[in-house]
């Protein structure tokens, strides 16, 4: 118990450096690719731009001839003051803004699967060891082993087509309907509910699989443990065998892994986005690369390597808390 | 307690949400509420500064929202006056005189003035970031000697400037001048004196504009303009086979199946071949393609019938000879002299031509240079295109076929790109400029004064191919404003062109229009050709918002 205060703080001197080496490959990585922003820009153009407008345009973006390392230093100083610059691609948009239009819708719809695919895939997992043998555990491995090794954009597009575009029971396309504004309305979450389906749902259907054989291949290892033997000699009730001595040991290689995959919500799930037309951070990302947008991809891989960070920290915790082997 | 309901009750929740959600999509309508479809974002930032790039700026900033002097549409082969109700060159091709509509006001009732124009035209040439144009690169002066006329002085006389001129997007002085930096500026609410200059409604997923109350064309009843965001070319097929875009301009797979066919009465599509010619362009600084001989060879290996119909789904045709397009058509030497025409499929004549050439077959069938080593030509493109690579793999066994061993190379778009403006390749597809006249083109592909040095990003001439006798008649076309001497220019250049063979036309580009006339109708067509059913290039759609009308829609299917 005296350990708790120091490993966290040793964690805590961990995740600094760590910090510093995301932000120091996110500033490298983008610029390491061949030509430059204006040059993209000038592409889009199909080279009907002027050279002098180019090269005006240029040093409106702030494209300079400065040695890379007092860029680099600029960088982390404004990073440090939550300055993130001008995008590129949305020129004059700032790059807070253009990450704030797809940043909540993210969340929303990546972090609901992964929580949703997480939940119910372990639950499943813990009850087919639990009744190992039975029905669930005979077809559900398979089952969703089976569907998560489709692409999953076929899968996607197979849910477009059939329940989309042929049954119409679900809307194909966008976060909300047209007809409804952003609120805190009925309509709008109603609205926003029956956009979210159908790609939530391909989400959750592809990675449930994981998620079930991870519990369920834990479990099975936990259940033929003495500690569990014993419980079940002792007589304690199944159900508190089961959550209390079963899951909660057999539940730290998930949970790592659900600290993981929270991290990358952030990183948006770009296939999803656009087989469903669904705003968020995967497309963004697309653009940024695609428009060679050096403030933009350093935005958004500073928030996804600060959520990624966040999480495992978050994971690190809670193992502290579940096992008392780790606090030392 | 019995645990195992806990996950039964997760799923039992998934499927009760997924039933409340089923709901057909609404087909439904708001009273002249219009959806267009132009730009692929997923999300929408605010901005109307006609003046950024694409993608910066919202597609209606200079084509519903701002206004030019004049629209040329190659439909039309001709400009329609706009602002201006009329113009004239006072001095062939060095002064041109507008004449502004004396009705115009902006959306805030000021009326527009020659002073507005004049204050635009100096806008753009204190920031340079503004003038994509270039239009300051031929400009000396702007004048206003009255509130309706407007006067321009050329460095040196350049008659094609009338469409850089004409085309630049007019804002208003009383606006813009307080404006601190117009280069960042988003002209969030715009005040301009297009058709639809209100913001209505602006979210990330959809924005609407409503009309300007003080447009000087009449009521329509289009009253407002929607554009939700999509993505992907995919999902904008998908909605336009639900009927739920009214305009777009996307490349649309099996059109007559997936959209026309789907709606035969209302849904409409218009892909006139009127685009860019697409050309294989060899880089005629490197051995052996600085041979005009060995140049017409390649083209002639070509079976650009197979290209098209493999790489474009029959969408278009073979280029013509000259490289110019339908929307030339009046402009072209027609028909060719079959002897001076090397766009055909003739691959015996070919190899005659390479076998004369001294390019002799080695024992593995493949050509051998003069020295004896393998004739070997790496061909580059933009890797995701689709269409391109394509056309690519056709070439390629094509040559492969008359000896030339062809190696494809896919590049990422930027580092292709950088590439063939630099002059850092052998063989390349590429797109050549276009414009009013045959003008524009010709000198993409010919003029030695747009020729870099290897290494250096060239804006157009990427295969470097300095012709001396085309500049003497770019220069003499430049100097006047004469139709019947630009025709007679234009032959001459075209014959330079067959004779030189700069760049290897393969085939011209169409301009991918639908419509869906279940609501609004008034769209051009086959039969109607007032401008582009695409709306993909400016200001063409301004010809085609003010001629819409709202349907009936009590008699409307």
């Amino acid at each position: 118990m005296t350990g708790l205060l120091p490993t966290l703080l040793r964690r805590l001197g961990f995740y600094a450096l760590a910090t510093w080496a995301a932000l120091t490959l996110n500033f490298v990585v983008p610029r390491l690719m061949p030509g430059d922003p204006a040059q993209a820009i000038f592409a889009r153009f199909q080279g009907s731009l002027d050279p002098a407008a180019l090269d005006a345009m240029r040093t409106a973006f702030g494209v300079s001839d400065t040695p890379i390392w007092s860029q680099y230093f600029q960088y982390l100083l404004h990073t440090a003051q939550g300055e993130l610059g001008t995008s590129l691609v949305y020129f004059p948009a700032p790059v807070t803004e253009v990450i704030g239009t797809g940043l909540l819708w993210t969340v929303f719809l990546a972090g609901v699967s992964v929580v949703v695919a997480f939940l119910v895939g372990s639950a499943l997992g813990a009850w087919a060891a639990w009744r190992r043998g039975g029905w669930l555990d005979r077809i559900g491995p398979p089952l969703l082993a089976l569907i998560g090794a489709f692409p999953y954009f076929w899968l996607a597009m197979v849910a477009v087509w059939a329940l989309g575009f042929q049954l119409g029971w679900f809307p194909v396309r966008h976060a909300y309907g047209v007809d409804v504004s952003p609120g805190w309305s009925l309509a709008f979450l109603v609205s926003m509910t029956q956009h979210a389906v159908l790609p939530a749902g391909t989400m959750v259907l592809a990675s449930l699989g994981g998620w079930l054989l991870t519990m369920r291949n834990t479990m099975v290892g936990v259940l033929d443990t003495d500690a569990v033997r014993y419980a079940h000699i002792r007589g304690l009730p199944p159900h508190r065998i089961l959550w209390h001595y079963a899951v909660r040991n057999a539940m730290l290689p998930s949970l790592t892994s659900f600290g993981m995959a929270i991290g990358f919500v952030l990183s948006g799930a770009l296939l999803t986005e656009i087989v469903f037309g669904y705003p968020g951070q995967g497309y963004l990302l697309l653009q940024a690369v695609r428009g060679q947008d050096y403030p933009l991809l350093q935005g958004l891989f500073l928030t996804i390597s600060l959520a990624v960070l966040a999480a495992n920290f978050g994971v690190d915790v809670l193992t502290l808390a579940l096992d008392p082997r780790t606090r030392r | 307690m019995n645990h195992p309901t806990t996950s039964q009750h997760a799923v039992f929740s998934l499927v009760v949400a997924a039933g409340l959600a089923c709901a057909p999509p609404s087909h439904d309508r708001p009273e002249g509420v219009m959806v267009v479809v132009q730009e692929q974002q997923s999300a929408w930032l605010r901005n109307f500064n006609p003046f950024l790039p694409v993608g910066s700026s919202r597609w209606p900033s200079a084509a519903g929202v701002h206004e030019p002097l004049l629209i040329y549409s190659p439909m039309t082969g001709d400009y329609t006056p706009w602002l201006a109700e009329s113009f004239r060159w006072d001095v062939p091709a060095e002064q041109l005189t507008f004449r502004l509509r004396p009705d115009v006001l902006w959306s805030d009732g000021t009326p527009l003035t020659a002073q507005d124009v004049a204050f635009t035209f100096s806008l753009i040439q204190a920031h340079k970031a503004l003038d994509q144009g270039g239009v300051w690169k031929l400009l000396a002066a702007v004048d206003a000697p009255d509130t309706h006329t407007v006067t321009f002085r050329f460095k040196e006389p350049f008659s094609p400037g009338l469409l850089e001129v004409g085309h630049t997007p007019i804002v208003p002085e009383h606006v813009w001048s307080k404006v601190e930096d117009p280069v960042t500026f988003t002209n969030p609410d715009p005040v301009a004196s297009g058709p639809f200059t209100e913001v209505v409604r602006f979210e990330s997923q959809v924005f609407e504009l409503g009309r300007n109350p003080h447009h000087r064309s009449g009521p329509t009843g289009v009253e407002r303009l929607r554009f939700p965001a999509f993505s992907s070319n995919d999902q904008i097929t998908l909605a336009l086979a639900q009927g739920d875009i009214d305009w777009a301009g996307a490349f649309v797979p099996a059109v007559e199946r997936s959209f026309i066919g789907r709606d035969p009465d209302n849904h409409h599509a218009w892909f006139p071949i009127v685009g860019d010619t697409v050309f294989l362009y060899p880089n005629t600084t490197v051995a052996p393609l600085d041979q005009p001989s060995v140049r017409k060879a390649i083209s002639l290996a070509i079976d650009r019938e197979k290209v098209v119909q493999v790489a474009m789904y029959d969408y278009t045709v073979p280029a013509h000879p000259t490289g110019l397009s339908d929307g030339y058509a009046e402009w072209r030497i027609d028909p060719v002299p079959e002897a001076s025409s090397w766009v055909r499929h003739d691959p015996a004549r070919a190899e005659q031509m390479l076998d004369d050439a001294g390019f002799p077959r080695g024992a593995d069938g493949l050509r051998q240079n003069p020295d004896g080593t393998p004739l070997t030509i790496e061909l580059t493109i933009p890797a995701g295109w689709s269409d391109w690579v394509r056309a690519a793999r056709v070439i390629a066994r094509d040559l492969r076929a008359i000896g030339i061993d062809v190696r494809v190379q896919g590049r990422d778009f930027t580092a292709w790109f950088d590439a063939v403006a630099r002059g850092e390749f052998s063989l390349s597809l590429g797109w050549a400029a276009s414009g009013p006249t045959p003008y524009r083109m010709y000198r993409t592909l010919m003029d030695p004064d747009g020729v870099e040095p290897i290494g250096q990003p060239a804006a157009g001439n990427w295969g470097r191919h300095a012709s001396p006798r085309a500049r003497a008649l770019l220069d003499a076309f430049e100097r006047t404003t004469d139709r019947a001497e630009h025709l007679r220019l234009a032959h001459a250049l075209q014959a330079v062109f067959l004779e030189e063979a700069p760049a290897l036309p393969l085939f011209p580009s169409a301009s991918w229009g639908e419509a869906n006339t279940r609501w609004v109708t008034g769209f051009p067509s086959e039969a109607n050709p007032y401008a582009r059913l695409s709306p993909n290039a400016f200001p063409e759609p301004l010809l085609v918002l003010t001629h819409l009308q709202w349907r009936d829609t009590e008699a409307a299917p």
